[in-house]
């Protein structure tokens, strides 16, 4: 079936780590030809690092985040360091329409990549630069990744136990990353628009932080009405109990459940045999239970710790009572509803053979996303890349490899460029 | 001699930059390459000028979806019943004011409202107007919501075939579980974001506020746009987009899906470490706060030595490789942990970050907002509310140097736009919406 590029648009993307990555995976799903850039020496991180195993176990192609982050992409290496590396990849800028990078601001310009010196080369290019914090601002320079972007987006100061010391949690999945990839797609898709129209590209800049902030307007107000610091509500929530997890039989099983009216409340307790604590005088309307919420734990706490999860989930989906099982990864990926729907597809990809991804989201029925095609090797297609767009023979690609400015090799590190 | 040819690649873009013939575009707002300065002050872009939304949405993942077209300056028209969408309340209120939350007067920045009781045939007709010559219809009504009104997105495709549909649901428009109930709650806890978080001897701890909702949002949007393009590039029609929440909040969880494959291990919680790996990712506790640290790379761990005055470390037996730093990590946090709790987190940013440590000290939402780097680029943005009185919101976070940003302009109240749109749009005089409104139908 056809795909919403076919093919027709090429993005290059040097970007590492799983914000920039996504993007140019999401593009890949849309059937972009999507070239990813390495350095033979500063290969994505995301690959993990050499000292992991021996080398002829391939450890940095082991990396599950970055098989899934650069799935469908064409691998190519280049010696950035190198001024040869730097004009091979002037030449892909010249026949590519987006440019996606992340690294810290000043990179780009000091490997002589920065927007007025590649809009010389192709001013139909739309490139995108994803910094932390930004490019301007007085901490423009400071170090961000998905984790310290969730941080100071104010995330992190949310997340924390009702009751706790105050210890502050980060959340599992680096959210900063997937947040500002997902904005990046939805900026690059404005700009591809526009471009149809003016036969212009352009500069977008992206501050990882800035797409996350949103995210806690909430919070931001409450602030703003209060004058009050907003404190980590833990599992509660700001008016209705209960609202929490609890434990299961068995080792680590737990279960979230909540009650948003009287009527959940009573068809709660009715689906899990609570007759005495639905007659408690102290949890008979929704601000008698707010009040006595402890008591109200504890007491659940207790009937919950002797049933099984699935069938405890399963009970008060019957009685109409709002509840979910707390999946860890395989339940997760037993999930029936995601099975139904086919949502992970299975992928062989070379060193790590057949495993299941995530897929993509939007489902598009007449042109399908494209998720079930491998994240590259390193350098995995060099001779195919520079020999079809750039025209390079035989012994071209032979002299940079012996030269060093490409490879399918990792290298020693050395100082960076 | 390297400092000659910085100067000249500087002096030579300097030259291109000046170059740039003035347009009359440019007097519209359009400004072609303009140098990537501060946000002037504005947080809406016309990029997207010509498309036109109609927005039957609601809450929180939809509202969101259909704000970040208006920001990009979509000509959005939110069509709520004439009772208003229960999302109105959302949010902080103003004593006093109680129909119109805050979080609502952010989420509807940049859109029109009107009113439509689409279970009358006449409602239905408007939004038939309000169709005709749409881009985009975007809802997050139950499943099979539109097609009980009469309005299945397949047949309003067929008639009009420019049009897309994003459906932003629960659990997708198909599946067992397509009707099922959802919160916050247990979407986290469902799709995987909470197992892993909290103390190992405690409840999972799910995350604050609703997040996932926004991650949909997101997808929604995304959607939106390849739809769109998918229409002009490669079909000439439009399509049913369907978007599953909890899909949208399993795609973020490649750790714990992809890596539990790999290596046969159940990701688990282990306190304020993130995961223990061949890094140190940490919230930890100092004088007044808490600190978050991502030491990942041999360089960084090698800075972070450095911050703590025990270079040693670096090439020390139990921690000289990341296999060993993995192996060795409660050894290791065991030597970090004292050495933050005796500092401030000002200072550990300050000199964690001259050694090119990424450690930030976490910041409470009210410090997000007087942040001094959200300050200088004029991130946040001050909403003259005709309700809540002034109130300072996120920005667009996308820089297009394509256009000039302009001032937001606020949340529509309930069917503000009425005369405007169903009069100027679908041709209707004021006596026949007057009509409409004593039938209830607007």
């Amino acid at each position: 079936m056809k795909t919403i590029f076919d093919g027709k648009l090429r993005v290059l993307d040097i970007s590492m780590g799983w914000a920039g990555p996504l993007a140019g995976q999401m593009f890949a799903e849309m059937g972009a030809e999507v070239i990813k850039v390495e350095d033979t020496h500063h290969f994505d991180w995301w690959r993990g690092s050499l000292s992991m195993a021996p080398p002829e176990m391939h450890p940095i192609e082991r990396s599950a985040v970055f098989n899934s982050a650069n799935r469908g992409k064409r691998g190519v290496t280049l010696d950035l360091a190198s001024p040869r590396g730097i004009e091979i990849l002037k030449r892909l800028v010249k026949l590519s329409d987006i440019l996606i990078e992340n690294f810290s601001p000043g990179v780009v310009d000091r490997l002589g990549l920065g927007y007025e010196s590649v809009r010389a080369i192709n001013p139909r290019l739309i490139m995108i630069s994803m910094p932390s914090f930004g490019s301007d601002g007085p901490e423009r320079n400071a170090r961000g990744y998905g984790n310290t972007v969730e941080a100071m987006a104010g995330v992190t100061g949310l997340a924390g136990y009702h009751d706790g010391s105050g210890q502050r949690y980060t959340l599992s999945n680096a959210l900063g990353d997937p947040v500002g990839g997902l904005h990046a797609v939805f900026a690059l898709m404005v700009a591809i628009r526009e471009r149809e129209r003016t036969g212009r590209g352009q500069l977008i800049e992206l501050a990882q932080v800035e797409a996350l902030i949103p995210f806690v307007a909430e919070e931001i107000l409450d602030y703003q009405f209060t004058g009050r610091v907003p404190s980590a509500r833990g599992n509660r929530h700001r008016e209705h109990a209960p609202h929490g997890i609890y434990r299961c039989a068995g080792d680590d099983n737990w279960i979230a459940l909540a009650c948003q009216s009287d009527d959940q409340w009573r068809s709660l307790a009715a689906a899990l045999g609570l007759e005495r604590i639905a007659a408690d005088q102290r949890f008979a309307s929704a601000s008698a239970r707010k009040a006595n919420e402890d008591a109200l734990d504890a007491e659940l706490s207790r009937a919950i710790a002797q049933l099984d999860a699935d069938d405890c989930v399963a009970r008060l989906r019957g009685a109409g009572a709002l509840a979910a099982p707390v999946n860890p990864a395989p339940a997760l990926m037993g999930d029936p509803q995601l099975r139904s729907r086919e949502y992970f597809v299975a992928i062989d990809r070379a060193v790590v053979g057949t495993h299941l991804y995530p897929g993509a989201v939007a489902r598009i029925p007449d042109t399908p996303l494209r998720a079930e095609v491998p994240a590259p090797l390193l350098g995995e297609h060099n001779r195919q890349v520079f020999a079809e767009l750039l025209g390079m023979t035989d012994d071209e690609i032979a002299d940079l490899e012996r030269a060093g400015v490409i490879g399918s090799a990792p290298r020693q590190r050395r100082a960076a460029p | 001699m390297p400092i000659v040819r910085k100067w000249l690649r500087a002096l030579s873009a300097m030259i291109i930059a000046d170059r740039r013939p003035l347009t009359s575009a440019d007097a519209q707002g359009l400004t072609a390459h303009a140098p990537m300065r501060s946000n002037p002050g504005g947080m809406r872009y016309r990029a997207l000028s010509d498309v036109r939304v109609v927005d039957l949405t609601h809450f929180i993942a939809g509202p969101y979806a259909t704000k970040l077209l208006a920001d990009m300056g979509a000509d959005v028209v939110k069509v709520e019943p004439p009772w208003g969408e229960r999302g109105r309340k959302l949010g902080p209120h103003r004593a006093g004011h109680n129909d119109r939350g805050a979080l609502f007067a952010f989420l509807n920045l940049n859109k029109r409202g009107v009113t439509l009781n689409l279970k009358h045939d006449r409602g239905r007709e408007l939004l038939a107007g309000l169709l005709d010559g749409a881009d985009l219809l975007i809802e997050n009504f139950a499943p099979g919501t539109l097609a009980a009104l009469g309005l299945a997105p397949d047949e309003l495709i067929a008639k009009f075939p420019s049009l897309s549909i994003v459906s932003i649901s629960n659990f997708g428009q198909d599946g067992p579980e397509r009707d099922g109930k959802l919160n916050d709650l247990l979407l986290f806890a469902r799709g995987g974001w909470t197992f892993e978080v909290g103390e190992r001897d405690r409840e999972p701890l799910t995350p604050p506020g609703s997040l996932a909702q926004y991650i949909g949002a997101l997808y929604g949007a995304v959607g939106a746009m390849q739809a769109l393009v998918a229409r002009d590039l490669a079909l000439g029609h439009g399509q049913h987009i369907d978007v599953s929440l909890l899909e949208a909040t399993v795609s973020t969880m490649i750790y714990e899906t992809v890596s539990f494959q790999y290596t046969g291990t159940v990701r688990g919680r282990v306190g304020k470490r993130y995961a223990v790996g061949p890094f140190l990712i940490v919230t930890l506790k100092c004088r007044d706060g808490y600190a978050g640290l991502h030491c990942v790379t041999d360089k960084q761990f090698e800075a972070l030595c450095d911050l703590m005055g025990r270079r040693e470390l670096a090439s020390h037996p139990r921690f000289n490789t990341a296999l060993n730093r993995m192996i060795n990590n409660d050894a290791l946090l065991e030597i970090v942990e004292p050495f933050f709790l005796g500092r401030e987190r000002n200072w550990l940013y300050r000199e964690g970050q001259r050694r090119a440590i990424p450690l930030v000290p976490i910041p409470s939402v009210a410090e997000v907002l007087e942040w001094e780097q959200t300050r200088a680029r004029n991130y946040f943005e001050t909403i003259d509310d005709p309700v809540l009185g002034t109130i300072r919101v996120p920005g667009t976070p996308l820089r297009l140097t394509s256009h000039r940003a302009q001032g937001s302009r606020p949340a529509p109240q309930l069917g503000e736009h009425n005369r405007e749109v169903f009069g100027r749009r679908l041709g209707l005089s004021d006596s026949t919406i007057d009509g409409l409104k004593k039938a209830g139908t607007v």
